[in-house]
């Protein structure tokens, strides 16, 4: 499986997540491969979380290739700079994209940290 | 505006131009002058020539922050005899920005012009000019129209746009636009200009179209100005250098507003033109405290802004852990290509218990419990790190140490600069380091969350703890900073707990932070007026006699306004009325050097030296927490605050005023009015009461 039907499965698994508490809302996640696109649509009800393969409507799209998604799922993308980028295009509430955002991992230490200071 | 010496500039939040005196950009790699959106610099050349000769203004209306207009003649200021033809160039900013072009012939003979604007943009990101940067790794292209000239600049999906177009037929190619027109004597001739920047998608989308949607258009913005001043309290004085201040601070901070483009189109203070027009954590934070009283409206944005991009996870290039509030957002390709590390940077220990010191202090003047609730994770979140990531080497402290070697911070405190932290021999400590004005700002917070958790968190058991907490930090700290022989509190702790001895202005904010005992208060305040930190204007950062110390020092010797307000309040807050005047006097007296608006710094130097305070070469201006110090200097003199659903009145005012009315105060109260004035036969009150007013 690919890291990003790996990151919506475990979060579909989940079901409930804490920091979009205060979260109410649809987003939905256009993958683009080629000429197929992959979604993945976020009910997201104060902290519920449903995920489904749909693609209905939504009030925030996030529209992103196929290597994006998966740069994002390891951790590897920096949202905002993504988004200035223009690899990551987000249609209607960026703040909710943001707060989204924060559920994707945090950059393995390695590969993101600069040299040790060597204290 | 002409801050920089020998410009003009023109404002709208993040967006703005800065221009010579006749309104022609010639921008060179490494000054900040040019039309700049989104961090990046759209237009670095705009020169309009007049049958090839170029412009000289004759004057310059700046009196509006959005718009300038140059009255202009031919020729430069030496050669120019006579004038037949005169034009006007009036530039609003907004969104975008337009040039309305007016050409008169006073002349007797008909005439036909060839009127020529030069255009190019370097789309030079602000940290390219701030590092002359010049080798851009991305491709400039250029497309000619017949109504527009777009200059463009791409690097993969990253793509910025400027598009000019004319009201009135125009001849463009690659680098200007020209036309021709014939004017009979005693005719004009007008065209306007407009430039639209775009930061676009590769799908075509324009990243800034919600800016321009909900920017007010061109003919709201002087009404939105004037609500912005009317909804303001209402300043009597006698003090015509007070008024003006106070007037220019708060069309500054309405100049600075910016929304930014996740908040829904809610304004929050840019910290400062030209380097720093964009959210800073500890800047905006500042600034909503130093105006409360009179524009309350921008603290409630910048508390949900930081809130939303409050640190979630670990990352070492940001600089970003669980519960930190962010240092500095931007959005420049140099962000957006993660060459700096701003999207966002995290690199701050002060702006996480500065969130919550706003939070309570917002509470305080507005009753707003809904927006305390509703924060509640957040600011337990801010709380959570100073114990668990800020305690670098598990002593009780804020610490600080750069993770990003490479274009991280090294001071991540307000004196940011890289020697701005030294021994009063001039060595510079190790790493990790704790300031001591940041132990005073989390301090604070605890005691203030202490309240917050009591009173709307239902969080009696948090509220013990924070408090305990508190008492055990202002014990430490009592311990570990004081120096005793000398009298004063440590700049702050080296890495291996030795005392960084310096005095600095840092002291001040311990008393606004209220960790001081008052025994230690009079010797503390001592040493801010006396004639190594006091320069007759205000207290210098660093105090002469300190190896360091240079009188244009960014961090090492000038006088910050902002930093003098809140010493202002600290000494206030321990009963020291007369010292904290005499920084109102000074802080004031020196805006009337700058045209009513303090500069971000200025020379340290002695004022029975210079008699004038003396320009800082590079200070921003207007700078958000320059413009809030007045607003914090008022409150200070007036002695208000708020006591449960009251606003308590207990003036102090300096020889130099003899009355300061404060009316329409808004606040959980309604609004109310604060007087103050001398009358020498009567003892002061030593508290106010409601409605608010009282004497001296």
């Amino acid at each position: 499986m690919t890291a990003t039907g790996a990151f919506f499965e475990q979060l579909a698994a989940v079901g409930h997540e804490p920091r979009l508490c205060k979260v109410h809302g649809r987003v939905r996640f256009d993958i683009r491969d080629g000429d197929q696109v992959e979604r993945w649509l976020l009910d997201i009800d104060h902290g519920r979380l449903r995920i489904t393969r749909d693609d209905g409507p939504a009030g925030t799209v996030i529209t992103v290739s196929a290597e994006v998604a998966e740069a994002m799922s390891r951790g590897e993308m920096n949202g905002l700079a993504g988004i200035a980028r223009g690899e990551i295009q987000v249609d209607g509430d960026l703040g909710l994209a943001l707060r989204v955002g924060r559920l994707f991992p945090a950059p393995p230490d390695s590969r993101r940290a600069l040299p040790d200071r060597g204290r | 505006m002409k801050d920089i010496a020998g410009t003009v500039s023109c404002i709208d939040g993040s967006t703005f131009i800065v221009s010579d005196t006749s309104g022609d950009v010639e921008a060179s790699a490494a000054t900040p002058v040019g039309l700049f959106a989104a961090d990046t610099r759209f237009l670095s050349r705009w020169v309009l020539t007049v049958n090839g000769e170029r412009l000289t203004a004759l004057s310059v209306d700046d009196s509006q922050y959005y718009e300038v207009a140059f009255f202009v003649v031919p020729g430069g200021q030496v050669d120019y005899v006579q004038a037949d033809m005169s034009a006007i160039r009036r530039r609003r900013i907004g969104a975008d920005m337009t040039e309305l072009l007016t050409i008169f012939n006073y002349g007797e003979e008909e005439v036909e012009l060839d009127v020529r604007w030069e255009v190019a943009a370097d789309f030079a990101d602000i940290f390219d000019i701030k590092f002359d940067i010049r080798d851009k790794a991305g491709s400039h292209y250029t497309h000619v129209g017949p109504e527009e000239l777009r200059l463009g600049y791409r690097r993969g999906t990253f793509r910025r746009e400027a598009s000019v177009s004319a009201s009135e037929p125009a001849t463009f190619d690659p680098t200007g636009l020209r036309f021709t027109p014939r004017l009979r004597p005693g005719e004009r001739w007008s065209t306007e200009l407009r430039v639209v920047m775009r930061a676009l998608r590769p799908d075509g989308v324009d990243l800034r179209a919600p800016v321009r949607a909900r920017r007010p258009d061109e003919d709201t913005l002087p009404e939105s100005v004037r609500a912005w001043l009317a909804a303001a309290p209402t300043l009597d004085t006698e003090n015509g250098a007070l008024r003006e201040v106070y007037h220019r601070s708060l069309v500054d901070l309405a100049a600075l507003r910016f929304a930014p483009l996740s908040l829904g189109g809610a304004s929050v203070p840019a910290a400062g033109l030209p380097w720093f027009m964009t959210l800073f954590g500890r800047d905006s934070l500042l600034t909503c405290l130093q105006t409360l009283p009179v524009t309350p409206s921008l603290a409630t944005p910048t508390l949900r802004i930081l809130a939303s991009l409050q640190g979630a996870r670990t990352d070492h290039v940001l600089e970003e852990d669980p519960g930190r509030i962010l240092h500095e957002l931007r959005y420049g390709e140099s962000a957006a290509f993660e060459e700096q590390p701003h999207s966002p940077y995290y690199g701050t220990v002060d702006a996480s218990p500065l969130f919550v010191v706003l939070l309570d202090e917002y509470e305080r003047w507005s009753g707003d419990a809904a927006l305390v609730r509703e924060l509640e994770p957040e600011a337990r979140a801010a709380l959570a790190w100073i114990d668990e990531y800020a305690d670098l080497t598990s002593t009780g402290y804020v610490w600080y140490e750069r993770r990003n070697q490479v274009t991280g911070l090294e001071n991540q405190c307000w004196k940011d600069s890289w020697d701005s932290i030294s021994y009063a021999d001039g060595r510079l400590p190790g790493f990790p380091r704790a300031t001591c004005e940041v132990q005073g700002y989390a301090y604070d917070a605890k005691i203030r969350a202490a309240r917050l958790a009591r009173t709307f968190w239902d969080d009696p058991a948090y509220a013990d703890r924070l408090e305990r907490e508190a008492a055990a930090l202002y014990e430490r700290f009592n311990r570990d900073f004081w120096l005793d022989d000398r009298g004063y509190y440590a700049l702050a702790l080296d890495h291996d707990g030795t005392p960084v001895d310096s005095l600095t202005s840092n002291i001040g904010h311990l008393l606004w932070s209220g960790i001081v005992p008052p025994e230690r208060a009079g010797r503390v305040a001592a040493h801010l007026m006396g004639p190594a930190l006091f320069s007759g204007w205000g207290v210098r950062t660093l105090a002469e006699g300190q190896r360091r110390y240079n009188p244009l020092g960014y961090h090492n010797g000038t006088v910050w306004p902002f930093d003098n307000s809140f010493i202002a309040w600290g000494l206030r807050r321990y009963g020291f009325a007369a010292e904290a005047g005499r920084i109102a006097e000074g802080i004031i007296d020196a805006a009337t050097y700058f045209q009513g608006r303090l500069p971000e710094a200025f020379g340290g130097f002695d004022r029975h030296v210079t008699r004038y305070p003396v320009r800082y070469p590079t200070a921003g201006s207007p700078q958000a927490w320059s413009s809030g110090a007045c607003p914090l200097l008022i409150r200070t003199m007036l002695g208000i605050d708020p006591h449960e659903d009251h606003l308590a009145v207990n003036p102090a005012l300096p020889p130099a005023f003899d009355r300061i009315a404060l009316l329409d105060i808004p606040g959980r109260w309604g609004r109310v009015d604060a007087f103050a004035r001398h009358r020498p036969s009567q003892p002061a009150p030593d508290d106010g009461h409601h409605p608010a007013s009282s004497v001296e």
